[in-house]
């Protein structure tokens, strides 16, 4: 777990994420892990999903207690389907912290193809994300977002449009004009309140 | 399962993140007594290990679920320091009453220990070529002039500007007045600028 992350809430949401885990030893009394499971003890070579902070400091003990599978929104499947076209995925529904996940889950991916992954769904999807942020009524749309994919296209909007009112700024009679018939605007529609 | 009084203790700051929200007293007692609770379990375990060697990987999984909750306890904290620490940017040194209630007391103790070292440090800025200090909490942005024109949203009351002017800030009214008077109020969402 990388200590600059250590105070972030949305790390702390993302390794609240849960990945399937396969049990290396016996655990006495946390039979309460496996929801399935009647007995007080978990055996060895049980598979549950538990939360990727558990797994990770599971993982790191020596020896490590548990192998962390990858979770099927990064198998081969899914690979397959972010591979053809990124754009027409749901990223809510798959899931939320999608990046951020994937780069935890990349290290347990022997053949290193999730990080690829990730990568080439990133590329096609910030195109996709880019075009929409610059016009103002195709934000809503795109395919649905996942919430770092929002946080970043909600900066974006605001830096449109701050760029845009500073060129317009810039056009000073227009825009001397332009305010003068808001503000005329204004006072007409006090006055047929009054 | 471990850490999840903790998680909808985060979840419920992150759903706010422009405002601060009500110091969780109640939920986090419970969670400082779910790690009383792992940490007894724990030192019994581990002082049995000496018997029954499995279960030092119980041990383990309890003390990264004690680590958890350390960490999320400690975000949740840091998370409203920085709130906090806006709020005296934003509100200034004395908080209205419906905010001061959301801080715990020693957040409360905080604010005010910043506060005063802002303040110290505003004062001590500029000595050296003959000012008293600038207040750095206004002109966030370059004045575009002199006087503004201003309309007043709330009942404020009393105003005395610097040339001892004393004006009646009610709600709906219109004033025509220095920027530099101005500017803190409609930051506070006194009055507004109309353009």
């Amino acid at each position: 777990m990388s200590s600059s992350n250590y105070l972030s809430i949305s790390d702390i949401l993302v390794t609240n994420e849960k990945v399937p885990c396969k049990f290396l030893l016996d655990l006495p009394k946390m039979g309460f892990l496996d929801p399935s499971a009647a007995e007080n003890d978990l055996k060895a070579g049980t598979n549950i999903e538990i939360p990727l902070w558990l797994a990770e400091s599971l993982y790191t003990r020596r020896p490590p207690l548990v192998s962390v599978d990858l979770p099927k929104i990064y198998k081969e499947t899914y690979r397959e389907i972010l591979n053809a076209d990124a754009c027409t995925v749901d990223m809510h529904k798959l899931g939320q912290h999608f990046y951020e996940l994937g780069c935890y889950i990349a290290k347990h991916d022997i053949k290193s193809e999730v990080s690829a992954t990730l990568l080439n769904t990133y590329r096609q999807r910030f195109k996709m994300i880019l075009s929409a942020t610059v016009s103002t009524d195709s934000i809503n749309s795109v395919q649905p977002l996942s919430a770092s994919e929002r946080e970043r296209t909600k900066s974006a909007v605001v830096t449109e449009r701050a760029l845009s009112s500073w060129l317009k700024i810039g056009d000073c009679p227009l825009t001397t004009a332009s305010m003068i018939a808001n503000h005329r605007k204004r006072k007409r529609a006090e006055m047929e309140l009054s | 399962m471990f850490g999840e009084k903790v998680i909808e203790l985060l979840k419920e700051a992150e759903r706010n993140r422009e405002t601060i929200d009500l110091y969780n007293d109640e939920k986090i007692r419970q969670i400082i007594q779910e790690m009383h609770v792992l940490f007894k379990m724990n030192m019994s375990d581990a002082n049995a290990t000496t018997e029954n060697k499995t279960l030092w990987t119980t041990v383990q999984v309890r003390h990264s679920a004690l680590e958890r909750n350390k960490r999320c306890l400690l975000a949740y904290l840091y998370n409203r320091m920085i709130k906090i620490k806006t709020l005296r940017w934003e509100f200034g040194s004395v908080l209205p009453p419906d905010v001061r209630e959301l801080l715990s007391d020693s957040e409360y103790d905080w604010f005010s220990k910043y506060s005063t070292n802002l303040a110290t440090y505003m004062r001590s800025l500029g000595e050296d070529i003959g000012y008293s200090g600038i207040d750095l909490t206004e002109n966030l942005r370059p004045p575009k002039s002199l006087y503004i024109e201003v309309l007043c949203i709330t009942d404020y009351g009393k105003l005395e500007l610097e040339d001892g002017d004393v004006i009646t800030l009610k709600k709906n009214s219109r004033h025509f007045l220095p920027t530099s008077e101005c500017q803190t109020l409609i930051r506070q969402g006194v009055l507004k600028q109309i353009i």
